[in-house]
């Protein structure tokens, strides 16, 4: 690994491969799809006209937020069961749990605009999104843990056990509706009586959206975590080098 | 040059004395991240320890008000009920209608115009004082359902019926 960053630098620096193109170039599809289907095809809704459209934005991103902190727990949990063999589930955890907190803000901006047009305000503590704010406030935190500047195997563990503790707010987040009464509407997909209750285009709409941003949430955690590899083998290959140095000055000193 | 250390029996030497460093704001970058992390901390806990205990159950339905505890027809209470129809009125910069729920009723007097998608036979929010038998609201909020169909004219009135049903 040192030899391909230092041999070649430009060739290291890439974090590409066929399958990320492939992935970014389904990503762009979906996306493109997704924005022609919510602004021009799908119907407006018939109570809250055109502003629904944020919906197929809004959702997707909450949905890849949970998808993104639950494989935050997941690569922490093999982290902290393989953590002295490798960094490589540490570098995936970070990297899912910064994206993750990257759509988390997307859904609280969305459905802050959302809120406006339809219920009449920006914000409200509700359960919903008093809960949601919660857990977007612990992933920062997450993230600012994992930037302490220590060990990075005792950063790995660290980290990890926040994870695992955090992801348990997820099912809270999402039954926050049905367990307390909310401003927030119930779950129109995946309601706790198996009823969906959406327009058949606007249903499709929203899962290619749900497709479209899961797509986008693997490109850039691929992307985050190589990047991430690469900076730790500078980091490395820096110090081989300092000391390397050190070690020439030294025999200069001594003769 | 600073003084080397040399191992016994080695003739290569290495200086492991401490050296100054040019860019030395490690001490800032360290306390950045602690910094945040307790921010985070403290945050977390107001969120939970002062807003979601007063948002668990964040409104009282119409029938409740003055019967279930928290719900007091003495005190700032959010009450929850569908707006009937027919009863909205628009009158000089001040909102006016009836909302009910499970056979109880409400009268709402607000001194604006309500945001949102707010209209007869929809579900929502007011925040205020019950006096003399009317809430004398100072914010309306929509809680519209999770149920979304196409606009069109047929729809638009079977919606209707059923949310006044």
């Amino acid at each position: 690994m040192h030899t391909a960053t230092t041999a070649a630098p430009g060739a290291a620096a890439r974090t590409g491969t066929r399958t990320t193109r492939v992935i970014g170039v389904l990503a762009l599809a979906t996306t493109a799809f997704v924005v022609v289907s919510a602004f021009f095809l799908t119907p407006a809704d018939s109570v809250q006209g055109d502003s629904v459209r944020i919906m197929y934005v809004h959702v997707p991103t909450a949905w890849v937020a949970y998808l993104a902190f639950i494989t935050t727990a997941v690569a922490s949990g093999f982290s902290l069961a393989r953590r002295h063999r490798t960094l490589g589930f540490d570098r995936v955890a970070g990297a899912s749990g910064e994206v993750g907190v990257l759509f988390m803000a997307m859904t609280l901006l969305t459905g802050s605009l959302w809120g406006r047009l339809t219920w009449g305000t920006f914000w409200q503590w509700d359960p919903r999104l008093t809960t949601t704010l919660f857990l977007f406030v612990t992933y920062v935190g997450y993230l600012a843990v994992r930037r302490i500047d220590t060990d990075p195997r005792q950063r790995a563990r660290r980290s990890a056990v926040i994870a695992l503790l955090a992801v348990l707010e997820i099912p809270l987040v999402h039954f926050s509706v049905v367990l307390w009464r909310s401003l927030h509407q119930e779950a129109s997909v995946l309601s706790p009586d198996g009823d969906v209750r959406l327009d058949d285009l606007m249903l499709f709409t929203l899962f290619a959206g749900v497709a479209a941003f899961t797509l986008i949430f693997a490109w850039l955690v691929i992307h985050r975590q190589r990047l991430t590899a690469l900076a730790d083998i500078r980091q490395t290959v820096g110090l081989d080098a300092a000391i390397a140095l050190r070690r020439s000055e030294t025999r200069g000193v001594v003769k | 040059m600073f003084p080397t250390m040399q191992s016994p029996g080695s003739d290569l030497a290495m200086d492991l004395s401490p050296r100054e460093v040019p860019d030395a704001p490690r001490a800032q970058r360290r306390w950045l991240p602690i910094a945040f992390a307790v921010f985070a901390g403290v945050a977390g806990l107001a969120i939970v320890g002062i807003f979601l205990t007063s948002s668990i159950d964040y409104f009282c339905n119409v029938d409740e008000v003055g019967v279930r505890e928290g719900c007091n027809d003495d005190e700032r209470v959010r009450v929850q009920g569908s707006v009937d129809e027919g009863s909205l009125r628009l009158q000089a910069g001040t909102t006016s209608f009836v909302m009910s729920f499970n056979g109880a009723s409400l009268p709402v007097v607000y001194d604006g115009e309500p945001g949102g998608v707010f209209q007869e036979c929809i579900p929502v929010v007011a925040h205020g004082r019950v006096v003399d038998g009317t809430l004398m609201a100072t914010r309306i909020e929509v809680k519209h359902s999770n149920e979304y169909e196409a606009e069109n004219a047929d729809r638009l009135e079977q919606s209707e019926s059923a949310a006044c049903s």
